[in-house]
């Protein structure tokens, strides 16, 4: 490249893009530029040596002046990107950038200090922009979670009181059907089975829904607690439907985690359960495998029941969503959205990969222990 | 073997003397501060420095919101570090707020403190009928709103230290962590305590010896400001400095080794 001749001309520093100043060790102001004095509007013979450089700072930028920037000044000998408002002739004030250093002076005389000063009128308007959508943003996100903790209290409140009024008339229809009331063979007694089915599903229903809205976290309840130990807890809740069906489990040496003992027994007891009620011909069997990686455990649990197409994957951990009808397994469509609140609240993801037909792997990431805790 | 206050404060102890001094930083900075002063205390005192609660080193996760809502949360740290060492009859140097710490703690315990040296003190820093502090309450939210359009800066600070200080690694780090750390949340928070509290009336309840340490002119603490503290605080003695800023510790730190020595050697 051809080599290109160029001196600064001596008109450099008025001349310069950006303001300067430079003050003694008391402030005072002892030089200052063109470019600056015309950005504030000022005339050099009312600044140089007239005022300190804390006079062209409004009383909030003194305080700030003298408690951060001169101490750092002084003790490091630079400050970089402070944003300062400064204030020029009358009502006039800038936003600006200020960095600064220290030129020592030989013999050990009292130091000078070095300061630019670089207009950020445009982009301060920028940042206060910002700065509004941010708090926007953040009192949008402490409403929503305002409404949604109301939310879960009101669905902890319904399903609990609907409950009693549930558990009278299951009461009632147990009665009828002990002491035989009903004619067999009647309409009557058809009817009646309706009536048994719809309220012992309305029953799993609201207690599908109360336990997921008992799932409320505070971090102060997280403590070790080995997965083997929640395993045996959760077979032992379903050593009916395990009996049942037969199901096999293949569970390994499982680590220990930071947790919730009881929200992880109902983690794995609904992933267990489901994978035993969505069984194919042959006898259930369920392997719990886990491994290591990036600060994170995975634990998969496979089964060799129906699957179902990938593409679903989404819609299966959403709240009340199910792929079959009742008349293949009865179900509330709450159990894996519980199990994925269970899992998200423990500062991990849930997922499942399965082929139709062919059984499915559900797998959970749950962060590794850190060895200072 | 470290305690629990030595470590939640970060304290420092060197110096071949028997006699403790210990020094208390101001808002907006941290034990940093007295780099310029202690050397000249180090061959006849046992010297302490420390960050309070929040500031520099310390330990944020103590920092208690309700605790340090008033100067008597500091207070409390100064009197358990004491305990902790087993200090009695100490000579403290507090740079303003912490002038303000040391007497509220000389108040609660008067056994643990032989003088008190306050550097720019003010009990109150707003104006008040007749009393002048110096600031309208509009000045504080200024000094507030300084410091949210600063945190960027701050954290942006950190590369030139590093890259600038490296014939002094330790000194760089050492800066780096304890201005880049101050937690933006606890940083306005300290500022709303130091400078919108009022503790006027405790000063007449101080009876250790002090010493009032006045930098001319000083926009934080105006010499009217010491004046009073001088008037109110029986046992005191004034001295005014001709050194401008509110860090005369920072910015002529011979005159105020001169000064802390000559008051101590009386």
């Amino acid at each position: 490249m051809k080599k290109v001749q160029y001196t600064e001309p001596p008109d450099h520093y008025d001349s310069s893009p950006c303001g300067y100043i430079t003050i003694s060790s008391d402030w005072l102001i002892v030089s200052v530029n063109d470019t600056l004095l015309k950005w504030l509007h000022l005339k050099r013979e009312n600044v140089l040596n007239k005022i300190l450089f804390p006079d062209l700072l409004d009383m909030g930028g003194k305080m700030y002046f003298e408690t951060h920037m001169m101490p750092l000044l002084q003790m490091d000998g630079k400050v970089s990107e402070i944003n300062m408002e400064l204030k020029g002739e009358g009502q006039l004030r800038i936003p600006a950038l200020i960095y600064a250093n220290r030129i020592l002076v030989k013999d050990g005389g009292t130091p000078f200090y070095r300061i630019s000063v670089i207009d950020i009128s445009q982009r301060k308007q920028y940042e206060k922009e910002l700065l509004i959508a941010r708090k926007e943003a953040e009192e949008t996100s402490k409403k929503l979670k305002q409404i949604n903790q109301e939310l879960e209290r009101f669905a902890f409140m319904a399903s609990h009181d609907l409950q009693a009024p549930l558990n009278t008339i299951l009461n009632m229809v147990q009665l009828i059907e002990r002491r035989k009331l009903l004619e067999t063979g009647s309409q009557a007694e058809e009817m009646f089975s309706y009536i048994v089915q719809n309220t012992t599903r309305m029953r799993t229903m609201i207690n599908d829904l109360l336990e997921y809205s008992k799932l409320e976290t505070k971090t102060t309840d997280f403590k070790l607690v080995s997965l083997n130990e929640v395993c045996s807890q959760a077979l032992e809740f379903l050593s009916d439907e395990i009996k049942l069906n037969k199901a096999v489990f293949d569970i390994p040496k499982l680590p220990e985690v930071l947790g919730i003992r009881s929200h992880l027994v109902r983690l794995f007891q609904n992933l267990f359960s489901n994978s035993i009620k969505y069984r194919l011909e042959i006898a259930p069997k369920i392997n719990v495998t886990w491994k290591e990686a990036g600060g994170f455990y995975t634990i998969n649990i496979a089964d060799n029941g129906i699957g179902f197409e990938q593409k679903l994957e989404h819609k299966i951990f959403e709240f009340m969503e199910r792929l079959h009808s009742d008349e293949y397994a009865e179900g509330t469509g709450i159990g894996l959205s519980s199990c994925k609140k269970i899992v998200e609240m423990h500062g991990g993801h849930i997922g499942v990969n399965s082929v139709a037909g062919k059984g499915g792997t559900f797998y959970f990431t749950i962060p590794k222990v850190q060895e200072n805790l | 073997m470290i305690t629990k206050a030595q470590n939640k404060n970060n304290v420092k102890r060197f110096g071949n003397g028997k006699q403790t001094i210990m020094f208390a930083h101001g808002y907006g900075c941290d034990q940093n501060m007295w780099r310029f002063v202690t050397p000249a205390f180090e061959k006849d005192y046992d010297i302490i420095i420390f960050d309070h609660v929040g500031s520099g080193k310390s330990d944020e996760r103590a920092y208690d919101f309700q605790k340090y809502s008033s100067l008597s949360g500091y207070a409390d740290d100064v009197i358990e570090l004491c305990d902790e060492l087993h200090l009695k009859n100490i000579i403290f140097v507090g740079h303003s707020v912490s002038s303000m710490i040391g007497s509220l703690a000389s108040v609660k315990r008067p056994d643990l403190f032989k003088d008190l040296i306050m550097i720019g003190p003010s009990p109150c820093y707003i104006n008040d009928n007749e009393y002048y502090g110096g600031f309208e309450k509009k000045d504080i939210d200024g000094l507030i709103e300084m410091l949210e359009s600063n945190y960027l800066g701050w954290s942006s600070y950190i590369t030139p230290i590093i890259a600038g200080e490296q014939d002094k690694p330790e000194y760089s780090v050492e800066l780096n962590n304890s201005f880049c750390r101050m937690n933006p949340e606890i940083a306005r928070h300290f500022a709303k305590v130091t400078f919108t509290g009022d503790n006027r009336s405790d000063l007449s309840n101080v009876t250790t010896p002090t010493l009032i340490i006045q930098s001319d002119p000083d926009v934080i603490a105006p010499v009217k400001v010491g004046m009073y503290v001088h008037e109110k605080i029986k046992n005191s003695k004034f001295e005014q400095l001709k050194s401008p800023g509110h860090c005369p510790h920072l910015t002529s730190p011979e005159q105020t080794i001169r000064s802390i020595k000559s008051y101590l050697s009386n």
